[in-house]
């Protein structure tokens, strides 16, 4: 009888098994007919609205200047967006892509975010659960950001003085180091073995070439590139060993 | 009529709002999903919870220094199109840049009020829509083949995707027995190696604005942003200490916003005296 019922439990968790596989498979498929579908329309209002403003204001767009511009500063935001579209798609996973690359300030909210949240549940990358977890956090971060802004856009003109005072101005000139510095106690920790080689490329690089600051966006490729080269050498070793 | 009276006039309002208002929904359309999902598949709710707690207070505190960065813009391009920009796609970082390079390319004496005509400010936001938007087009082209190839590459891993979250909860047993790869867990750790690099771009460019900021090697440049770094670095050690000597995992979620909270109140003081 006892068999008879293992064999009926073994039976009810494949069966269950496979349900939430076929279930997980069907929701990502969804995710990307519908981030598809609402990354277009988004694209398409965004392109759209200078328009729409220009009919308002009865002044379209200049589409050589706008030609020149983009001749000159698009180049760079295309590389720029190319790299970090390759980086950040796999932190992310689908439904997080879409929504971060719809919703936008990936490097100073959207990915530690994620990357927070995802260590605070301990989810792994590539797994169901980072994808669940990531697509909440950027959901949330998202939804936030969305009504602090119109809250403050509201509440914009009594905020201007106290927001714009000399006094709390170097505090917001300087959320990114404020949360790179935190964020880089939490991962050097542990790992300064990898730590060390990019930082002090970086360093190097940064002293050396002081123009690069322009371009710090792009210095996170090769940076990036020897931080996963030493991981994946101890990585080997660790298995060896 | 003023300038900044026509760009904040209803009329933009209501376009950009209503872009904004179409993302909001977007984002609890991903986000209930994603929960219903999660629930399906065996996910612990609290750890979902947790995840949507932590990001709520983590994203706070960025979102009232991209506010700032909306008032900073709302000088010259009026309130509704910087709130549309940041909190659509845009980034804090890129949008003063483009919209600048935007306005000498629309013959305009840069980004100021006193300059902008009607025109020059649709191609200046027509550029700063465009300019920004590549992201989402691979992601409409490419993502969902990238993604795949991504499980594939990471099903070969003993952390295999489906069988993971959905399996595990169904069975743990029948996850011990899996076959180790040559990139077994490499997965994970190539992703924390991805954000050591990114992290040391930025702390090393903040050395480097010191160190060679008014010249190479001249020790002129400004020490605020590393200092800054340093504060947050050890306001996050002192909050792990706490979470690992009082036991107390409640501090996660606090932990970033808090550092950056300390960090930049202490920007606030070296501000006054460097």
């Amino acid at each position: 009888m006892s068999k008879v019922q293992n064999t009926v439990n073994t039976e009810t968790v494949s069966g269950n098994d496979m349900d939430k596989q076929t279930f997980y498979s069907r929701y990502i498929e969804k995710t990307h007919t519908i981030g598809r579908i609402t990354s277009i329309v988004t694209l398409a209002m965004l392109i759209g609205s200078p328009f729409a403003i220009g009919a308002v204001l009865h002044a379209m767009p200049d589409l050589g200047a706008f030609a020149r511009a983009l001749l000159g500063i698009g180049l760079v935001y295309l590389i720029s967006c190319i790299a970090e579209y390759l980086i950040y798609v796999p932190m992310l996973g689908a439904g997080g892509s879409y929504l971060a690359f719809i919703t936008g300030n990936l490097i100073n909210m959207k990915i530690p975010c994620a990357v927070n949240a995802r260590d605070i549940v301990g989810a792994k990358s590539g797994t169901p659960e980072n994808e669940i977890i990531s697509t909440l956090s950027i959901a949330t971060s998202s939804l936030v950001t969305i009504l602090v802004l119109a809250v403050g856009v509201v509440l914009l003109i009594p905020l201007q003085p106290f927001l714009q005072s000399p006094v709390l101005r170097p505090a917001f000139d300087n959320v990114v180091p404020a949360l790179f510095g935190a964020m880089a106690c939490k991962y050097y920790r542990g790992n300064l073995k990898i730590a060390v080689v990019p930082l002090l490329l970086m360093t190097v690089l940064f002293t050396l070439v002081p123009s690069l600051t322009g371009s710090t966006s792009f210095m996170i490729i090769p940076s990036g590139a020897v931080a996963i080269g030493l991981a994946y050498l101890f990585f080997r070793k660790e298995q060896k060993s | 009529m003023d300038i900044l009276k026509i760009l904040n006039s209803p009329a933009i309002y209501l376009i950009c709002g209503s872009i904004v208002l179409f993302v909001a929904v977007v984002c609890v359309v991903f986000a209930v999903r994603a929960y219903r999902a999660g629930c399906a598949i065996g996910m612990d709710t609290a750890k979902m919870k947790r995840a949507i707690i932590s990001s709520a207070t983590f994203a706070v505190l960025p979102s009232v220094g991209i506010l700032l960065g909306v008032i900073a813009l709302s000088g010259s391009l009026g309130t509704p199109w910087p709130w549309l920009r940041l909190s659509v796609i845009g980034a804090l970082h890129y949008e003063t840049q483009v919209a600048e390079a935007a306005a000498e390319a629309a013959g305009i004496s840069g980004l100021s009020a006193s300059s902008m005509t009607p025109q020059a400010f649709t191609t200046i936001a027509l550029l700063m829509s465009v300019c920004i938007m590549w992201g989402m087009v691979f992601a409409i082209l490419t993502c969902k083949r990238y993604t795949k190839r991504l499980t594939a590459q990471s099903s070969s891993e003993p952390d295999a995707p489906a069988a993971d979250a959905a399996s595990d909860a169904a069975d743990p047993a029948a996850a011990a027995p899996k076959k180790k790869s040559a990139f077994a867990g490499f997965g994970d750790k190539a992703m924390t190696a991805m954000f050591i690099g990114l992290v040391s771009t930025y702390i090393g460019s903040y050395i480097g604005e010191l160190v060679s900021g008014e010249g190479i090697l001249a020790f002129a440049g400004s020490a605020l942003p590393l200092l800054v770094a340093l504060v947050g670095a050890a306001a996050m050690g002192l909050f792990l200490w706490i979470r690992e000597k009082k036991k107390a995992a409640w501090v996660d979620s606090f932990s970033i916003a808090g550092s950056m909270l300390i960090a930049m109140a202490a920007a606030v003081l070296f501000g006054r005296i460097l």
